[in-house]
């Protein structure tokens, strides 16, 4: 399977291109992140400490930056991300697991939902061309997708959980919301999600439609459609044999593509929304300049993508028979 | 594809989404322009009061340290729109170079940038932003324009690469090549003009990832937040607390606008994809319903398929083009009908609009298609599927891509029969078996998906399919022009033993009357838009009667006999988009009678039985000794002049129905 | 590497002395193999040999993977060789040529193009298209526009100023291809290769395209490669006729000869598969099924064999040679080898 190979070289690649921009940027930066622990403790830690957060940050100057680059590849495929500095003395494993489930929540259902309603509404756009609504439609796409989500964001904070009151204003839970996946946990979990997942919905779901129903035109001016039609087949049979299967795999790989983006895709929706998830870890690490966080979060949001688009190479495989034998 | 020429350009502006997208865009350019004069204060000045609510003096209010919000709008509105056009500019400039460098160069080259490409797609875009900006920062809106350009060119890259590696195989780059053009100007003059839509498409998509990416950028602080860019007004405002305040316009407002100019970007960059793929666009309006001739009940007769005075147009914005005119022809039980013509002549078009499978603008102008009686025109859409594969059937031409490419061959041969109310597996099986039998294929076929059979065998398949109801007709257009001719023989050959054995009328369509000449009963030769003869086929093979038809029988190389030079038929089919009086074959016909041939309305005359010719040599009503003088004088008429104009079908006409 | 000097012109005398070359080109042995790194391997042009005189037109006929537009494509120097030599006038065209060398060579070769709806690019009027191999290789003298406008009414577009301004959408099949020959004439070449340029125009149009070619190449000496898939077509445009099949030459001779009195099995079947318009109603088996061979997977021995109906077991022992059946008529079959053939006839 060359195909399946050459995927793997990539996914390979590309992880190892991620890590070694990890390495590379924060020492293009002058001064280091100790220093900057030192001014926020105002020199309350001793020279031993700071011995070992250098140690513990690869920061010592042992060896040349080549042996540096090893041992941090070394600690990498151990999982060994360090301690944050802005949640000292936390382990950045421990934030990145705390944060991530949130995420994956939240942005992958709603990616799930964005991209059904979306594919069948662009389904409905594209196979009934030329009624007012299915035209409509596309224009309305336009606009959602090019509207700055988060501003849409603060928009719906500002309407519904401030005015309005229906949702609460920040946050994933309710401070005391009682044992985990109770009921009144799950409402309070869900009430939360609300707001941020319907932003996430509105703001993904045009590309999806104009995505699909181009594919659904195209697909309907083929030959091979012509040909159903002349069959005598069944609109029903002709929509779900011909036009759906045919139009989704292009659809279908973006969509891998964008599962992989979920982990580090919504990260100003959870700012506007203070929702605890990785992207808003990584802001507050942006902000805090607290390098082992933000380098351990962007190389998990690498490592889920290029995960995802896998998986999807691999479902293409499945799906299209062109593909199987790489002439794709 | 249609690049960014005159043509194009004009019908990009006719365009109600083009038209809404430049507005928008020039609306918030001027904005930005003309700031000075629109306000009179300085977008910085921090001389006012904080959170002042809208007025006269202040249309949007102040901000919490008392700053105009209007001023502050237009004046980012320069900004903004920088941030776009440079990044999106230098993004697509990158993405054009390296993608076409890819696909020009091939080899190695080729292969780092794609793997280049293929990381740069993969590693996610806003954390790699927000990474690489905290760590450049300060500094101006330079390094953030930068960071953008340098993360948004990949998908551009992309595209543009496949582009460029399909237009480096075409013809037209290979013949540059063949007559010594430089590599340079391979490039620059023959691939990248063709590439115009695509890369302007390109741009307004990269624009609008930059402004997007900015505003995000500059929202979480990321970036310069002195500059005043709507980005970073938002930020402001989240910062101080705009909407706890109630200051929601300081909110709303920029936001607006960056939704607003990222439409403007959406909508011109979806336009320029529908022109380059006409097929997006709105669907072509339907034509008026058809108004029928008067005597629309088709006269009763015995024949199986009876087309009486079929009109069949296509719609466009220069006109009607009458394709086919006055048609009429019968087919009985059992019969094979050959219908011969060049290509442009109408035939396709005929068999389309007889079966019901024209697409607009193609419409049915008049007359009236009986089979069995039964006016197929009058139809219902649900009374035509049934009809439909159990009472005619349709072979498309040998080079379309007819079958389903994601489904095995078994399930089209099976759903054809299942739309008509066969289930039993066992029965589809069998009878899948047997109709592949009959056409010559193995039955391991039927597992098989199509681009694993070869052209011949595919088009069995679709002849098999055709069979699988056993209908009484089945009209084939073109079903082996593309195919090679030792399988193009073995095809003719099956199809002629098939119908024999099973009694199935066939109608035959074909620019090379000598395949008809062996296999069919009666030939029809049709010319511009018209039927000029009919006749059984070995009556039109001695004695042909039309002019046309005499030439045609003439104008090919021979196979035997002494290597003679030949003459082909001087001149070339008028276009149908002209109003033509009288026979549309007078300009170059050799037996034409002026004052005659190019006056009267185009009649036809009957030679002998079953031999009717659409041709003024043949009217009792012209003088005798007129007609006599023409056929035998034969003088070749004068080079003809033809129009400079002319309706050119391809661009005006949904693919696949051009003949 | 480039060449040393110019490619002769057939009228350059030899420093030797010796006398013009007669023979514009000759292909030694050409072997061209597509894939490789990874990929399979397919040879699409195996070991093929055949000149060319001055003033002659060689007819290549073949089927769809026969090989014949690799050939024509090898010749005009869009594609390398794996292996084997093409000789222009005499001398060797090396396989890399610098860029002056290959703008020489380009003034010998010139090539005309199947499709007359992909040949020429969209966006520029005729006038430009043809003004390019002018300016190209220097041969504008005196006005372009005049010199434009006599190419065109060479091929017979005439009032020449309309279509020189004419873009490609506005003229016919016909009249696009008429543009593509003007195109190779422009260059003034010697030698024409011709990949079925009437493959894809209607039926009455290729009569008269194929008399412009004939006329044209008496009034320049012209030699031609005429690539086509039409036997008959192949008969009237030719004076000797090379019969291809899945990249091996099957069978070489005189137009007549080949056509009129086929010895290789396969062109027996191109010739009874041929549509005859002019012989009449006929019907008739043909005599041989299965199709053409995937290029990447060839029977050994003659690549016919599989669907031959003569095929004997020596047929796979290896690649025939080519056999003379006189009249300067060969054909790579054993049905011509005596000693086969003999033990074969004997009881």
């Amino acid at each position: 399977m060359p195909y399946l190979l050459r995927k793997v070289v990539i996914l390979v690649f590309t992880l190892w291109v991620a890590a070694t921009l990890n390495f590379v940027l924060p020492r293009l930066v002058p001064g280091d992140p100790v220093s900057v622990m030192l001014a926020k403790y105002q020199g309350r830690l001793d020279p031993s400490a700071v011995d070992a957060l250098k140690i513990a940050y690869g920061l010592n100057d042992l060896g040349s930056p080549v042996s540096q680059y090893f041992s941090y590849l070394g600690r990498l495929l151990h999982g060994d991300f360090g301690r944050s500095i802005s949640l000292f003395p936390t382990p950045v494993t421990d934030v990145i697991g705390q944060a991530l489930p949130y995420t994956l929540g939240l942005v992958g259902i709603t990616t799930i939902l964005s991209f059904v309603i979306g594919t069948a509404l662009g389904l409905y756009s594209g196979w009934r061309r030329g009624q007012t609504g299915a035209d409509a439609l596309t224009p309305v796409s336009l606009f959602l997708s090019s509207m700055p989500y988060f501003w849409f964001a603060l928009v719906m904070l500002y309407v519904f959980a401030f005015q309005l009151k229906w949702f609460p204003l920040s946050g994933a839970l309710d401070p005391f919301p009682g044992a985990a996946f109770t009921a009144g946990w799950w409402s309070s979990l869900l009430r939360h999600a609300a707001l941020p997942a319907f932003t996430i919905l509105v703001t993904s779901v045009g590309g999806w439609l104009i995505t699909m129903r181009n594919n659904v035109v195209s697909v309907a001016s083929e030959d091979y459609l012509a040909f159903a039609r002349a069959k005598g087949l069944t609109e029903r049979r002709i929509l779900s044999r011909y036009v759906l299967r045919n139009a989704l795999l292009p659809s279908f790989t973006s969509f891998g593509m964008a599962l992989g983006f979920v982990v580090g895709g919504s990260i100003l929706t959870e700012i506007v929304f203070s929702y605890p998830g990785l992207g808003f870890y990584l802001y507050q690490a942006v902000v805090g300049l607290d390098y082992p966080l933000m380098q351990a979060i962007f190389f998990i949001i690498a490592l889920a993508v290029l995960l995802a688009n896998f998986a999807v190479d691999l479902i293409n495989v499945l799906l299209d028979p062109r593909v199987r034998e790489g002439r794709a | 594809m249609n690049a960014l020429n005159l043509g194009g350009l004009r019908r990009l502006f006719s365009q109600p989404r083009t038209v809404i997208g430049a507005g928008i865009l020039i609306v918030l350019l001027l904005m930005g322009l003309f700031a000075p004069l629109l306000t009179r204060y300085d977008p910085n000045s921090l001389e006012f009061d904080s959170f002042l609510p809208l007025s006269v003096k202040h249309p949007l209010g102040t901000t919490a340290i008392g700053q105009d919000i209007f001023a502050q709008l237009l004046y980012g509105a320069r900004l903004t729109l920088l941030v776009g056009a440079v990044a999106g500019l230098i993004a697509t400039v990158l993405s054009v170079a390296l993608g076409l460098t890819a696909a020009y160069l091939g080899g190695w080259v080729d292969e780092a940038i794609n793997a280049l490409i293929n990381v740069f797609l993969v590693l996610p875009g806003l954390p790699l932003v927000i990474i690489a900006s905290a760590f450049l920062r300060g500094g101006g809106i330079w390094p953030v324009i930068l960071v953008i350009s340098f993360t948004g060119w990949a998908w551009g890259a992309r595209v543009l690469r496949s582009q460029a590696l399909a237009l480096r195989e075409r013809d037209f780059v290979q013949a540059a090549v063949a007559s010594g053009e430089s590599s340079g100007r391979v490039i620059f003059m023959e691939i990248l003009p063709n590439m115009s839509g695509l890369i302007a498409a390109n741009f307004f998509g990269a624009a609008l990832y930059a402004v997007l990416s900015e505003a995000g950028l500059s929202f979480i602080g990321v970036g310069d937040v002195s500059l005043v860019t709507w980005g970073t007004m938002l930020y402001w405002a989240q910062a101080k607390g705009a909407l706890l305040q109630g200051a929601w316009w300081w909110i709303a407002t920029p936001g607006l606008g960056i939704a607003l100019l990222g439409t403007s970007f959406a909508l011109l960059n979806f336009a320029i994809d529908e022109l380059g793929n006409p097929r997006l666009g709105r669907a072509p309006a339907k034509p008026p319903r058809q108004g029928r001739v008067p005597a629309s009940t088709p006269a009763p007769s015995d024949a199986l398929l009876s087309v009486q005075h079929l009109e069949v147009g296509y719609v466009t914005r220069a006109g009607t083009v009458r394709a086919v005119r006055n048609v009429s022809l019968e087919v009985n039980p059992g019969e094979f009908v050959g219908l011969a013509g060049e290509s442009g002549c109408g035939k396709s078009t005929l068999a389309f609009a007889a079966t019901r499978l024209l697409d607009p603008p193609g419409a049915v102008l008049g007359g009236t298609v009986a089979l069995n009686g039964r006016d197929l025109l009058a139809l219902s859409p649900e009374e035509l599927r049934q009809v439909r594969w159990k009472e005619f059937s349709l072979v498309f031409q040998a080079s379309m891509n007819v079958l389903n490419p994601v489904l095995k061959v078994r399930e089209q041969v099976y759903d054809a029969m299942q739309a008509h109310g066969i289930h039993d597996k066992k029965v589809l099986e069998a009878r899948a078996e047997e109709l592949f039998r009959l056409v010559g294929i193995r039955e391991s076929a039927l597992d098989a998906y199509p681009h694993q059979l070869s052209g011949g065998m595919k088009q069995r398949v679709v002849i098999a399919i055709a069979l699988a109801l056993e209908p009484r007709l089945i009209v084939m257009d073109e079903p082996t022009t593309a195919l090679d001719v030792v399988v193009q023989r073995q095809i003719l050959q099956e199809i002629s033993e098939v119908r024999r054995r099973l009694g199935i009328a066939v109608v035959f369509i074909t620019h090379d009357l000598s395949l008809l000449v062996e296999m069919s009963d009666r030939i029809a030769i049709m010319y511009a838009g018209e039927v000029v003869e009919q006749a059984p086929a070995h009556e039109l093979y001695r004695q042909p009667a039309h002019p046309y038809t005499q030439q045609l029988m003439q104008a090919f190389p021979p196979m035997t006999g002494p290597r003679e030079r030949r003459s082909g038929i001087p001149g070339r089919p008028p276009a149908l988009s002209e109003q033509l009086t009288g026979c549309p074959f007078f300009a170059r016909c050799a037996k034409r009678m002026p004052g005659i041939c190019d006056v009267k309305p185009l009649e036809t005359f009957t030679v002998s039985e079953a031999h009717t010719v659409a041709c003024f040599l043949y009217d009792p009503a012209v003088p005798l000794a007129t007609r006599t003088l023409a056929l035998n004088a034969g003088t070749p008429p004068p080079a003809p002049a033809h129009p400079a104009t002319e309706v050119n079908l391809e661009s005006a006409l949904p693919y696949s129905q051009t003949n | 590497m480039s060449l040393p000097s110019p490619i002769p012109r057939p009228t350059d005398s030899r420093p030797t002395g010796q006398p013009a070359t007669e023979t514009t080109l000759e292909v030694v042995k050409l072997r061209k193999v597509f894939g490789g790194r990874g990929r399979r391997e397919v040879v699409a042009v195996n070991d093929v040999s055949f000149s060319i005189r001055r003033g002659e037109v060689l007819g290549l006929v073949g089927e769809s993977g026969s090989g014949k537009s690799t050939i024509a494509r090898l010749i005009a120097h869009l594609y390398q060789p794996t292996a084997g030599e093409i000789r222009l006038n005499g001398a060797v065209v090396p396989n890399r040529l610098g860029s002056g060398a290959l703008r020489q060579f380009r003034r010998h070769v010139q090539m005309i193009f199947q499709d007359p709806y992909a040949s020429l690019n969209p966006l520029h009027p005729v006038g430009y298209t043809l003004s390019r191999p002018l300016k190209i290789h220097r041969l504008v003298r005196g006005d372009l526009q005049t010199q434009i406008a006599g190419l065109l009414e060479r091929v017979g577009l005439s009032p020449a100023a309309t279509y020189a301004a004419k873009r490609p959408f506005e003229l016919s099949g016909g009249q696009r291809q008429r543009v593509g020959i003007a195109r190779a004439l422009a260059a003034q070449p010697e030698l024409i290769l011709a990949d079925e340029p009437t493959s894809a125009l209607d039926v009455s149009i290729r009569l008269d395209v194929m008399n412009l070619l004939l006329d044209l190449k008496d009034q320049e000496g012209l030699s031609m490669l005429f690539i086509t898939h039409d036997l008959a077509g192949a008969r009237y445009m030719s004076d000797r006729v090379a019969v291809l099949y899945a990249g091996t030459l099957v069978e070489l001779g005189p137009a007549e000869e080949v056509i009129d009195r086929p010895q290789h099995p396969y062109t027996q079947l191109l010739k009874s598969a041929a549509p005859r318009p002019d012989a009449g109603p006929v019907s008739g088996e043909v005599p041989a099924r299965g199709e053409v061979p995937d290029l990447g997977a060839l029977p050994p021995g003659c690549p016919f064999e599989p669907r031959c109906p003569f095929a004997m077991p020596e047929c796979r022992a290896g690649l025939p040679r080519l056999y003379d059946v006189g009249n300067g008529h060969q054909a790579r079959c054993l049905l011509h080898d005596p000693e086969v053939m003999q033990r074969h006839s004997a009881p």
